[in-house]
């Protein structure tokens, strides 16, 4: 089988391609099972803005991929994001999917 | 469909924000305890300046704080990110730390000046080696933090503590700040 077999069948996650998605899933699965971060760090770690990660975070809690904790801290509002189990398999799946292609490539012998 | 060029892109980006996400934990962590230590050494340093006659005390109140101080935040800090909720390790590397310290400050026989510009140099070695790891920020502040408080030993007489006090307690309280900004 080719490389490009190997990619169809290696099973990447739609939603979590996506490079800014990718970077918060890979934020949030840093972290210990249960534990969140907070909007303003993910910002800061994943380098989006706020609109653009607000946007993405929603589409992830849709999937099921992410929880949304919003309370209060004092005064300040503060939104809390956390990875769900669903989401982290979802992400291991997609980065061992990630993997198969690039072995896939690496298995490819070389061109005539 | 994607080829592996843009897999192994995604991959080194999984790896990126991983490794960030690491450091901030441990920058977190690390600013806790600088302020921490800042505040205890700024008024330990104090103290032996204005008040020489306590500075034993002192500065034996300053250590004793300092370890219970850091111990409970390392297991606070573990409790909230679900890891365990004492380590004795942390302890005991603490323990082990001064006890070298003491060592080398009674086969030195050092005065009061020695050791307001040894303790510094020896913490801020750990820095200096923490750097190599979790971020070079680390190193940055434990090689300035060094080199004041070695200008310090060298040039400035009697009001040595009243400059440690600002070099080291008050730069670990700074670092520890912009630790926690960043």
């Amino acid at each position: 089988m080719d490389a490009a077999g190997l990619a169809e069948l290696a099973e990447l996650d739609e939603i979590i391609h996506q490079p800014l998605r990718l970077r918060i899933m890979a934020a949030l699965n840093a972290l210990p099972p249960g534990t969140g971060l907070e909007f303003v760090r993910l910002k800061k770690l994943t380098g989006a803005t706020d609109g653009n990660l607000g946007a993405h975070i929603e589409t992830l809690a849709r999937a099921g991929y992410v929880t949304v904790d919003k309370a209060f801290v004092g005064k300040k509002p503060q939104t809390t994001v956390t990875l769900a189990a669903a989401g982290r398999a979802a992400f291991a799946r997609h980065v061992a999917g990630l993997q198969e292609i690039i072995a896939g490539a690496a298995a490819k012998p070389p061109e005539p | 469909m994607i080829d592996s060029l843009e897999a192994a892109r995604a991959l080194d980006d999984i790896e990126d924000v991983t490794r960030r996400v690491r450091r901030s934990q441990i920058y977190r962590l690390s600013s806790l305890m600088m302020i921490l230590w800042g505040a205890l050494v700024f008024v330990g340093n104090l103290v032996t300046y204005l008040t020489p006659s306590y500075a034993d005390k002192a500065w034996l109140s300053v250590y004793v704080l300092g370890i219970a101080g850091s111990v409970v935040l390392g297991a606070a800090e573990k409790a909230r990110s679900g890891g365990r909720s004492f380590d004795v390790r942390a302890l005991l590397a603490f323990v082990m730390l001064f006890a070298f310290g003491f060592f080398v400050e009674a086969i030195g026989h050092f005065g009061p000046r020695e050791m307001g510009a040894f303790w510094p140099i020896y913490f801020m070695l750990f820095y200096c080696l923490a750097g190599l790891w979790f971020g070079i920020a680390f190193t940055v502040f434990g090689l300035l933090v060094t080199a004041l408080t070695l200008i310090g030993y060298v040039s400035i007489g009697a009001a040595f503590p009243l400059w440690m006090a600002f070099v080291n307690g008050g730069g670990l309280i700074v670092g520890g700040l912009w630790m926690r900004r960043g």
